[in-house]
């Protein structure tokens, strides 16, 4: 072990990618601090190492308090109203939060006056609407939900701080990245989870919106791997995180109910009522510039990754017992205790 | 009383271009309301002088609930909004207060006409700053943009927002990104301004010298009286749409120099001294506009040239800063 541990603050800690990138950052012997809102309940992916700190992005001076307790080296911004959907519903919230809560992070960056590294966990959904495929970090921007506009506000900022203030902040441009613990919203793990309880009789049929939606999704341990290694390097850029491969929501349909055993089309009703006002139809990341220079590549291909999801969430059925069964069981895992 | 008058919302009431518009919009027969934040805000004043049929209406870019307030009230046809932190300079000071106003401002006005009558048209005051430093000259609507201030990144989220609420909502609402545009109504800290106003104070003896930062710096300068009609016009159309308005000449700092202290008799060059603490962290290069789109479509061009407004601004400023001296007695140093 080194004699001094470095020091990491994670925003958004409680998401799908949180708890990897914690993981990670504690085998590389990182103390790591984890931002949480008040009264948010800790999912027991978050790792009992993780020092937990409350703070929130919409309030500069709980950013200021958290750098002042955590004293990072890095710090990885995954915080986000993550979904593209809902933000159509609220649009002045996730701006708030997606966007100038970078804001204000860099400005308490700034204000510490200490070398902290930031990494802003940026998303190919800046680039909605693009016209050439595949993107890299040269493509224009062209969000076309209120979630990519207020990614690309921030996306943005990231970079003005780093040219005119002299900050290392780096982005990661994520393409979709998925895994077993994907929330029960996005399309991935509810088409896993759909195939999983259908196979087991607990569900009859399962309602998506679009079908010929593309995109480019890879493994989300693959992905906080990338963003550790952007924070590494010499001088702070932005990488596109990718696997350049984009697969049809039909693809992925085949793929989770063949798992079970199952046809799709004999238990999948398309939904008008689930397409979003505007939806990007195919996106797909060059992430050329990341394998070059960071040295990253995935692990996982497509199917794989899908097949995990799908035998997860077998797993987490038959670990449930039938509710007439017993008690029943506490709907959430209890809060971890105040930090300090 | 008028049967079919139409209606408006102004923000920004009180900048350069509200009252250009507003004095645009009640000479075509509006009923123009303006939205002013506070009380006893001075420039009120000001820009009721100059358009004494404007209504003015309390409300904030911060507080949306204010915003759907004002819109309940005033049902306008038509909202232009102008309000914004527009200084580059100060937005890196205030960056965040940047970002909530000219930026999230912008979402919080959309989202105000979507919840009261999104049948409304919308005008967002977009911003050359988008471009930043540019790899293509000139610029047009499918320029890229690479935002060099905070300013800049916040107009960038306006108008994308902008653009999405039209595609997503089916709002007609547009987006007019406009290069610098100046008259004798521009603040004192814009540059155009700085040195019209500087000039006339030395020619007057009332100042000896005038500071400035990059004087290589070009720019695309246009009279916001000539553009104000561009943003109206774009509200006009059958479908909502962007449009660049600019002159398409750029001119820079020093040639204004010359026009400025050239009018009043003087040579700049015994009087500007270059003062690197006015460079801005990360000055953006050459932009020029391609309006050509503004010209086909609106109809619209620009009637005043880069020397006319200069003259206008000197002899303006001349008139104000004589008005203020003392009569017949010598001017002294403040």
């Amino acid at each position: 072990m080194s004699a001094v541990s470095r020091r990491a603050l994670v925003t958004g800690v409680t998401g799908q990618d949180g708890p990897y990138l914690c993981e990670l950052l504690l085998a590389e012997g990182y103390e790591v601090y984890g931002m949480v809102m008040p009264r948010e309940v800790v999912p027991p992916e978050v790792p009992a190492a993780v020092h937990l700190w409350e703070g929130v992005l919409t309030d500069s001076a709980s950013l200021t308090a958290a750098l002042a307790a955590a004293q990072p080296e890095e710090i990885y911004n995954l915080a986000a109203a993550t979904s593209v959907a809902a933000s159509f519903d609220d649009p002045v919230a996730v701006a708030d939060v997606t966007g100038l809560g970078v804001l204000r992070l860099l400005e308490a960056v700034r204000g510490s006056g200490a070398p902290i590294r930031l990494l802003q966990a940026s998303s190919a959904e800046i680039f909605g609407g693009a016209v050439t495929s595949p993107q890299d970090e040269t493509t224009p921007l062209c969000p076309i939900s209120p979630y990519g506009v207020a990614k690309a506000f921030a996306h943005q900022t990231v970079q003005l701080y780093r040219r005119s203030h002299g900050i290392f902040a780096a982005t990661a441009i994520l393409y979709n990245h998925e895994s077993p613990r994907r929330g029960p919203g996005f399309v991935t793990r509810k088409i896993t989870t759909a195939a999983a309880r259908i196979s087991r009789g607990l569900d009859g049929e399962l309602r998506l919106g679009n079908l010929d939606v593309e995109r480019d999704w890879g493994y989300a341990p693959d992905y906080v791997r990338a963003m550790h290694l952007a924070l590494q390097q010499e001088a702070p850029d932005d990488y596109v995180v990718a696997t350049g491969e984009t697969h049809a929501l039909r693809e992925l349909l085949d793929i989770a109910f063949s798992a079970v055993g199952l046809d799709w089309h004999r238990h999948v009703v398309t939904d008008p009522g689930l397409l979003r006002p505007a939806e990007p139809i195919r996106l797909c990341g060059d992430a050329s510039r990341a394998r070059a220079r960071l040295g990253w590549a995935p692990t996982r291909d497509f199917p794989a990754i899908i097949r995990e999801m799908v035998a997860a969430d077998l797993d987490r059925l038959d670990q449930t017992v039938p509710p007439t069964a017993q008690a029943p069981a506490s709907p959430a895992a209890p809060r971890r205790g105040e930090p300090g | 009383m008028r049967a079919m008058s139409k209606s408006a919302l102004i923000t920004g009431i009180t900048g350069q271009d509200g009252s250009y518009l507003a004095e645009h919009l009640v000479s075509l027969g509006y009923e123009v309301h303006g939205l002013i934040r506070g009380q006893n805000n001075p420039r009120a004043a000001i820009v009721r002088r100059i358009v004494p049929e404007l209504h003015l209406v309390e409300g904030d870019l911060h507080d949306q609930s204010s915003l759907i307030n004002v819109l309940e009230a005033t049902h306008p046809d038509e909202v232009y909004n102008l309000g914004a932190i527009s200084f580059v300079a100060l937005s890196f000071k205030q960056a965040i207060n940047t970002g909530e106003i000219t930026g999230l401002g912008v979402t919080r006005m959309l989202d105000a006409i979507r919840v009261v009558n999104p049948a409304m048209r919308f005008y967002q005051a977009s911003s050359s700053e988008m471009f930043g430093k540019v790899r293509e000259s000139p610029q047009n609507e499918l320029t890229p943009f690479h935002p060099r201030s905070p300013y800049g990144v916040a107009k960038v989220y306006g108008h994308h927002i902008t653009v999405n609420y039209r595609e997503s909502y089916g709002m007609f609402a547009v987006s007019g990104i406009l290069f610098n545009h100046e008259s004798p109504r521009r603040g004192l800290e814009f540059v155009t301004r700085k040195i019209t106003d500087g000039a006339v104070r030395i020619k007057l003896g009332l100042e000896t010298e005038l500071r400035l930062g990059n004087i290589d710096a070009e720019r695309d300068w246009g009279f916001a009286g000539d553009y104000v009609r561009a943003m109206h016009l774009m509200l006009q159309q059958d479908e909502p749409d962007d449009f660049v308005v600019a002159t398409g000449e750029t001119h820079s700092v020093r040639e204004l120099l010359e026009l400025a202290f050239g009018h009043l008799g003087l040579r700049w060059q015994d009087h500007v001294v270059v003062d690197d603490r006015f460079i801005r962290p990360a000055d953006v290069a050459m932009l020029i506009g391609d309006a050509a789109k503004a010209r086909r479509v609106l109809g619209w061009r620009p009637t005043v040239s880069f020397s006319e407004l200069i003259a206008m601004m000197v002899e303006s400023d001349l008139g104000a800063v004589a008005a203020d001296l003392p009569a017949r007695a010598a001017p002294t140093p403040r």
